[in-house]
């Protein structure tokens, strides 16, 4: 009798969940994921770019949602590494059954989540994740923030312009800064070349032994790509120390305020690429700026305001998807290689063929005076 | 030429401070502590943080960043140390394993990821020939040249010099003779870590401070004192300089113009270099073959 029960119990419940299956009720959310590191190192990052989400979940919201359907932003913590990423994604898509993603931040993350994305044609829109490797990840998989390999291909578009023929450059191990070393030298154009390229080992502090033989090579201006400031700090140092007078250019890694502690004098004069730290300040005609409305919800941005207004509009351009195609992922991404200009508080933007993004880009910036600032032509 | 030469001094200063406490250490207590560079990165924050943050003159911050290097190997060798070190001598390695990630931890909460510079901004650079030289760096080398010399006169000429060679030697006998070994113990163990807060503070003043650079300091230390022979102070001095010359010298040049060593090996090449010397010379480079039993 007992096994009969248990029987009819779950096969009702069996017989419940297809129903629910075959016939989704029309005012239930629309559930949307967020990946991004809550907790660890990198935690600023996750509580940035989730509160930006939030806040544009909560606007929709606000408007009446999406065809009468409210947004429902489920959260999870992806701990800035691809292991989590993937058990976090896993479970927003088989428990929650999500039908798009915000995220991941670090490109772990979004590396680590894109095969679930593929196999499960959940269309994924990362804010700030900036490897290479992103570009190539999968069909389903997009990004708001230009990739690294630009960064090396700025930097040579800046060289030319500025006629800095020979070229000095001094990388850490790691894949990041080799993979901007190589971008560079890829799109060096006829004439330019690299005359002193070497590559320490990750965390190296003493570069007085490669500066000493820099001394016997002529070169134009000096490249300083680490993969951390402490790194940064030390090489850009010694170079001065050194007695060189010629001009630095640098990466990412260089847009710290922290280098102001440390290299005051040396830092001086550094230019470096990097994506602008002014997004979202201008306002639409007839609106406030996003960054005005993030600071009164939440205070101000953790690590970097423009992280923020990135998830703000990771988060707008799927949502306009949704209203535009409905919750199908495949016409999701149809949609979105489709766009022609996004309209988002970070500028107008949309995707090339591969889901990286085009309009959002690198500007040049410099430390002036003790800050940095971004350099306008 | 002149100028690798200075690089090479410059390094090694900084390697001989660190690994001649370590070698002191093990020589008298048969101990390995791997908790040597926690030690060390612990005194060059204790002195950043006493004059960036207030605002204490260098001389005195220096003076605090040594006194609280001493007080921590003390209280090291109290609780992690002298409780385990007579039941097995491998038992400090378990326990000093923990005290670094301990500390490696404390380090994090109390003065964060990012980097610190205790003096920053650039050196005042002297010309010498076709080289430059900061005051910075003749300070270190010259400081760590007076701590060696007055350490091999203290060693070798006066009687606690004899009292602590005679507990190199052999420890039982020198206690049947009246030295108080146990004092001399916990005086050694100390002086390491004074030593390895001077070489923690010079790195904070050379170049910065990062959490992550405990590890690499007490490696290269050990480098220098299994190759100089295990316990012998002047073998560790002598490698830790060797290491230090080989990472200048080897790489980045091209070698009779066949060979070109890239910079990324720098720390690799030297310590092949030390397995090569080792083969040929299994207990130490500076030790005459060992009495085998």
């Amino acid at each position: 009798m007992k096994k009969f029960l248990s029987f009819l119990c779950t096969s009702s419940l069996l017989l419940a969940l297809a129903a629910c299956g075959q016939a989704p009720k029309t005012n239930e959310p629309i559930k949307i994921g967020f990946l991004g590191p809550l907790t660890g190192g990198a935690a600023s990052y996750g509580n940035d770019t989730s509160n930006a989400a939030k806040m544009k979940v909560a606007e929709v919201n606000a408007a009446g949602g999406i065809d009468g359907r409210m947004v429902e932003l489920i959260v999870e913590d992806s701990r800035c590494n691809s292991a989590d990423a993937a058990a976090a994604m896993q479970k927003l898509v088989n428990v929650d059954g999500v039908v798009a993603i915000v995220g991941g931040q670090c490109s772990g993350e979004t590396l680590g989540a894109a095969p679930v994305a593929e196999v499960a044609h959940v269309v994924l829109v990362s804010p700030v994740s900036s490897s290479p490797d992103v570009t190539t990840a999968g069909d389903f998989i997009f990004r708001v923030y230009p990739s690294d390999a630009l960064k090396g291909v700025d930097m040579a578009a800046y060289m030319e312009k500025e006629s800095y023929k020979k070229i000095a450059i001094i990388s850490e191990n790691t894949d990041y800064a080799i993979g901007i070393r190589n971008s560079l030298q890829a799109a060096l154009p006829e004439g330019y070349a690299i005359v002193f390229d070497e590559v320490v080992d990750p965390d190296t502090k003493d570069f007085r032994s490669l500066i000493t033989r820099l001394k016997k090579v002529k070169h134009d201006v000096f490249v300083s790509n680490p993969q951390s400031d402490s790194v940064l700090a030390p090489m850009i140092q010694q170079y001065r120390e050194a007695g060189f007078t010629q001009p630095i250019v640098s990466q990412d890694i260089a847009d710290s305020m922290n280098l102001l502690s440390l290299a005051p004098e040396a830092v001086e004069g550094m230019h470096m690429f990097n994506p602008s730290n002014m997004l979202g300040a201008t306002a639409k005609a007839g609106e406030r700026s996003f960054s005005e409305k993030y600071r009164e919800q939440f205070g101000e941005a953790q690590s970097n305001m423009s992280f923020a207004t990135l998830s703000y509009d990771a988060a707008g351009v799927i949502l306009e998807a949704i209203s535009t195609v409905g919750t199908d992922g495949d016409a999701i991404r149809d949609y979105l290689y489709g766009l022609t200009n996004y309209d988002g508080a970070a500028g107008g933007f949309h995707f090339d063929e591969n889901g990286d993004v085009i309009g959002i880009s690198n500007v040049l910036k410099m430390f002036k005076d003790g800050q940095i600032v971004e350099v306008t032509e | 030429m002149v100028q690798l030469f200075i690089n090479g001094l410059i390094a090694g200063s900084l390697g001989a401070l660190v690994a001649g406490g370590l070698a002191l250490v093990y020589g008298v207590l048969g101990v390995f502590n791997l908790a040597l560079g926690q030690m060390a990165l612990i005194g060059g924050y204790s002195t950043w943080w006493l004059h960036q943050s207030l605002h204490l003159p260098l001389s005195i911050s220096i003076l605090g960043g040594l006194l609280v290097g001493a007080l921590l190997a003390w209280l090291t060798f109290e609780i992690f140390v002298n409780p385990f070190y007579r039941r097995h001598r491998f038992l400090p390695l378990v326990t000093t394993i923990a005290l670094s990630m301990i500390l490696d931890g404390a380090i994090l909460l109390l003065f964060q990821e990012r980097p610190r510079s205790i003096v920053p901004g650039l050196k005042k650079m002297v010309q010498m020939g076709d080289a430059r030289i900061s005051m910075e760096q003749v300070g270190l080398i010259l400081i760590t040249f007076v701590l060696l010399a007055s350490f091999a006169y203290v060693l070798h000429s006066t009687a606690f010099g004899r009292k602590i060679r005679a507990v190199v030697q052999h420890e039982h006998a020198a206690w049947s003779l009246g030295i108080p070994a146990h004092i001399l113990h916990r005086l050694i163990f100390i002086l390491s870590g004074v030593l390895a807060a001077c070489g923690g503070i010079f790195l904070g003043i050379d170049q910065n401070l990062t959490p992550i650079f405990a590890f690499p300091l007490t490696i290269k230390a050990y480098a220098a004192i299994i190759a100089g022979g295990k316990g012998n102070f002047w073998g560790a001095i002598l490698c830790a300089y060797l290491i230090a010359f080989l990472e200048q010298f080897v790489v980045g040049i091209h070698w009779f113009g066949l060979f070109y060593v890239p910079a990324g090996y720098q720390q690799s090449v030297a310590l092949v270099f030390i397995i090569f010397f080792l083969l040929f010379k299994p207990s130490g480079l500076f030790v005459r073959s060992a009495r085998a039993a």
